[in-house]
């Protein structure tokens, strides 16, 4: 139990750092939103209007440090995260909303699969080591996550999309389709998810994979696998709970990190494929020094990688019971 | 980003082979109400759905085709139709503007549109001075309804030039809608109620589709049921989406558009793209040597521009000319004659023998020096990413090169770069004028020479970013904006070209176009270099709206 007690301490002042730092990091950056205004009206902008429009922002020029921190810290925990400035007048919680379910549903379950089946082959290579499988899978996807993602993303569509049209050439559904909740348009949004998916899959995969092929190899020449050998045990259950089990713990804490960092989406997939995702949003938020969505972002990022991780602690925790007792 | 693109058009070009045959012409097709349109336009973002008019970064999803403006003046022509304003006079002594305001026009809610809407729309820009983008109360003095239809206008002092502004470029809001809004900047207004062809339909993240107003005032239009503007966050899908026909409107940069876009369906697939403005090298004239006029003539001879539109614009921005006048757009208010006298072309003899009359030498390294030996040696700012300007001035640099002048090319951030341009911290500088372009080259000669435009250095410049000083110049400009009359404008507009080719404030290098990418498959009634009844660009506001009531369905 103190072993939790312990994780969660570290989870809560991890995110007071977290929060300070997010604080901390935009207003050190050179600049101002102003300036960056006029680049987003692609400089066709009256540089005395921009001067009204930032007033009209409410760029706090005149408050002090600790009362803008504050404020921040007040604000962000009642989940008010102000206005955006880079999609004025909106809020950055409705804009955030533009693209967070379409990030999550894509990279989110894009990373599962790739978790799940680079695992799945790196067991069962590491099982039948210098057989069929082992032979050819693990070297032909490390070879293709070498490959940049949009190099492999543009790949695609000019093939299944261009060359032979079986794919739709980008967005997220029918262009001109509503978002309801029927079997139509979620059958349209996994036609249109399928090539942006394949190619997270196929270019993050070679790394599970790698990873998950080395911790088992090892593990399988460990005493207690000999052990179950030696006692009879039927193969697929030394496999999987003797020796996958062990051999899954380093990979699970990278796959929680993963898993948070899905919040930041795929840029270059997005762009590619003109997703609606978070990604570009976060981006261009840099871009436009746009202060509230970024710091917004970052904190989703860094929130969804904290949780993560303590999840992935905790599931360690259960899978080996080593970790509990070491208190 | 930008070295992929280039390699991935290529290869898409080279394997994608056209095999539309095209069913031939469109012409004998009666315009008939229906049609789904598409738009394609590098939007930069997804949509946030919301159409506050008076947003600038809003404004080209809702100026226009659902906000009207009082009278449509072809940015390309200086032509202007009536629209919300069905007529306009000047007072005599041109400080005072009566607008006779349209009657039958209504909202698209059913309420009646009246005087009071247009002088609500201009007292609330008024008060809120966020909203007024195109500082149209700097010359201003008051707006107030005279009789049931009219609406006066009164100016400090005449302003005849800035009835594009007036009347073109404020969208007018309902009264009855806008009086309720507490916080109009702050406003997203997310069902906007207009005048105009179109309203806001169905808007999710990735597409805004506009659907016919059937209450609009010009009877029988628009003939398109429905607009669709998808959400495109680079130009690379966007272009893909063109050329796969997917769109019928596009309005960006393509990279080899004759054998990416065009090659596709050669009977259907046009592009055309109208200069709106120059692309400068900007000279910081307040310390030398640049406030030295023979220096400045130089560089003037030093420029191969048609070399640098080629080599930096893929030929698709014209080499601009050194009276500032855009050609082929305002080529009627061209002094032909002074420009052929001037004969600026790249000539590095005249360049070096003005230099050497100025008292320049060359030394050991074949570059320029003054008498105490200084090198002839400048830097200029540019916008990093832009990289078709980085290819602009290397051509630059090595023509330079070439007379014996020394040029550093210095990339920055945008935030950086106009900072800079606008505070006068630079001494040669790439770039537009920051400021609309407008229907005639009044607008951009005045923004770009004007003395009121300009600050001392540190401060904000709206225009004239180089300080150019010169009372004679400001005159004619004045001059200009107090008359009505075409001969007298012409006469003080080729004044001014004299004095552009005279005194070289700034070099128009290449001139800024409007991207404009059409099919005729499907659909007929597109502006064409043969018909420019409106600028092309889905991004022209308003208009946009012009091209979209041409715009019908002929299959």
């Amino acid at each position: 139990m103190s072993y939790l007690v312990r994780r969660l301490e570290f989870f809560v002042i991890t995110l007071w750092a977290a929060l300070t730092i997010n604080f901390l990091l935009p207003r050190f950056m050179p600049g101002n939103p102003a300036e960056a205004m006029l680049v987003r009206f692609h400089g066709r902008a009256n540089p005395q209007a921009v001067k009204t429009m930032e007033i009209a922002f409410g760029i706090h020029t005149d408050q002090n440090a600790l009362q803008q921190y504050l404020q921040y810290l007040g604000n962000t925990l009642q989940g008010n995260f102000g206005t955006s400035l880079t999609f004025f007048p909106s809020s950055v919680g409705k804009v955030i909303m533009l693209g967070l379910p379409w990030t999550v549903g894509l990279v989110g379950t894009a990373t599962v699969i790739a978790f799940v089946l680079g695992t799945l082959v790196g067991m069962l290579s590491a099982w039948r080591r210098g057989g069929f499988l082992d032979a050819i899978l693990p070297p032909v996807f490390i070879v293709i996550s070498a490959f940049p993602y949009f190099w492999i993303g543009m790949l695609c569509l000019l093939l299944f999309s261009i060359t032979w049209p079986w794919f739709p050439l980008g967005f997220g559904y029918q262009v001109d389709s509503s978002i309801n909740l029927s079997w139509a348009f979620a059958g349209d949004v996994i036609w249109h998810a399928f090539l942006p998916a394949l190619t997270i899959v196929v270019t993050s995969i070679g790394g599970w994979i790698l990873t998950m092929r080395n911790t088992m190899i090892t593990t399988l020449a460990e005493d207690y696998v000999k052990m179950a050998r030696a006692k009879g045990l039927s193969p697929i259950r030394i496999m999987l709970m003797y020796a996958g089990r062990n051999a899954i713990l380093p990979n699970l804490t990278g796959f929680a990190m993963s898993l948070g960092f899905v919040i930041s989406g795929a840029i270059l997939v997005e762009i590619v494929f003109n997703y609606p995702g978070l990604g570009f949003m976060l981006l261009q938020a840099v871009n436009n020094e746009d202060f509230a969505l970024m710091q917004a972002l970052f904190l989703l990022i860094t929130v969804a990688v904290l949780v993560a991780v303590l999840a992935a602690d905790m599931l360690t925790a259960w899978l080996d019971p080593r970790t509990r007792e070491a208190a | 980003m930008t070295k992929h693109r280039y390699l991935v058009f290529g290869l898409l070009a080279c394997l994608i082979v056209a095999a539309c045959g095209g069913s031939g012409s469109s012409g004998g097709v009666k315009p008939a109400t229906g049609g789904v349109l598409t738009i394609d336009n590098e939007s930069g973002g997804l949509w946030a759905c919301g159409f506050n008019p008076f947003n600038a970064s809003v404004n080209g999803l809702s100026f226009g085709i659902v906000y009207e403006p009082l009278v449509y003046d072809n940015l390309l022509s200086d032509k202007k139709t009536p629209m919300l304003a069905s007529a306009y006079q000047w007072s005599s002594d041109s400080k005072s503007l009566t607008f006779t305001i349209r009657s039958g026009v209504q909202w698209s809610d059913g309420q009646p549109f009246s005087a009071a809407d247009v002088v609500y729309t201009f007292n609330l820009i008024k008060q809120n001075s966020a909203l007024d983008l195109q500082s149209v109360w700097s010359v201003l003095s008051s707006v107030t309804q005279e009789g049931s239809d009219k609406v006066l206008m009164t100016f400090a002092q005449s302003a005849v030039p800035y009835l594009y502004q007036i009347a073109d470029q404020v969208p007018i809001v309902p009264q009855h809608i806008w009086s309720t809004i507490k916080d109009p900047v702050g406003e997203n207004d997310p069902s906007p109620i207009g005048t105009g062809p179109f309203t806001v339909g169905q808007c999710t993240p990735q597409n805004i589709s506009y659907s016919r107003n059937p209450t609009y005032w010009q009877k029988g239009l628009p003939y398109l049921q429905t607009v669709n503007y998808p959400a495109f966050t680079d130009n690379d899908p966007a272009n893909q989406f063109l050329a796969a026909g997917q769109a019928q409107w596009g309005g960006q940069f393509i990279p080899n558009i004759d054998t990416y876009y065009v090659a596709k369906d050669k009977a259907h697939n046009h592009y055309w793209f109208p200069p709106i403005d120059n692309i400068d090298l900007w000279l910081n004239q307040t310390a030398p040597p640049l406030n030295n006029k023979a220096v400045r003539q130089a560089l003037a001879f030093s420029i191969d521009r048609g070399s640098v539109s080629q080599k930096g614009e893929y030929g698709y921005e014209p080499a601009g000319n050194q009276t500032g006048v855009l050609t082929p757009t305002f080529t009627s208010w061209l002094d032909s004659g002074q420009l052929s006298k001037y004969s600026y072309k790249f000539d590095p003899t005249k360049a070096a023998s003005l230099l050497q009359g100025a008292g320049y030498a060359k030394n050991s390294s074949g570059i320029f020096a003054d008498s105490s030996g200084k090198a002839l040696s400048f830097t200029v700012i540019s916008i990093a990413g832009y990289t078709d300007w980085d290819a602009s001035l290397e051509v630059v640099k090595s023509n330079f090169k070439q007379v014996g002048i020394d040029l550093k090319v210095v990339d920055q951030s945008s935030n950086d770069y106009f900072n800079n341009l606008f505070n006068g911290n630079f001494q040669l500088a790439y770039g537009s004028l920051a400021t609309p372009p407008g229907p005639s080259p009044y607008y951009e000669l005045r923004n770009t020479l004007h003395s009121a435009t300009t600050a001392d250095i540190g401060q904000t410049a709206a225009g004239d970013y180089g300080r150019y000083k010169n009372p004679a110049l400001d005159s004619l400009l004045d001059q200009f904006g107090a008359t009505t009359d075409p001969a007298q404008q012409h006469k003080l507009m080729n004044q001014v070209e004299g004095i552009m080719l005279e005194d070289v404030p700034v070099i128009p290098v290449t001139e800024g176009v409007a991207w404009y990418e059409w099919t005729t498959k499907g659909f007929a009634g597109w502006p064409t270099p043969s018909d420019q009844y409106a600028a092309p660009a889905p991004w022209n506001l308003p208009d946009w709206e012009v091209v979209l009531l041409h715009l019908y369905k002929t299959s």
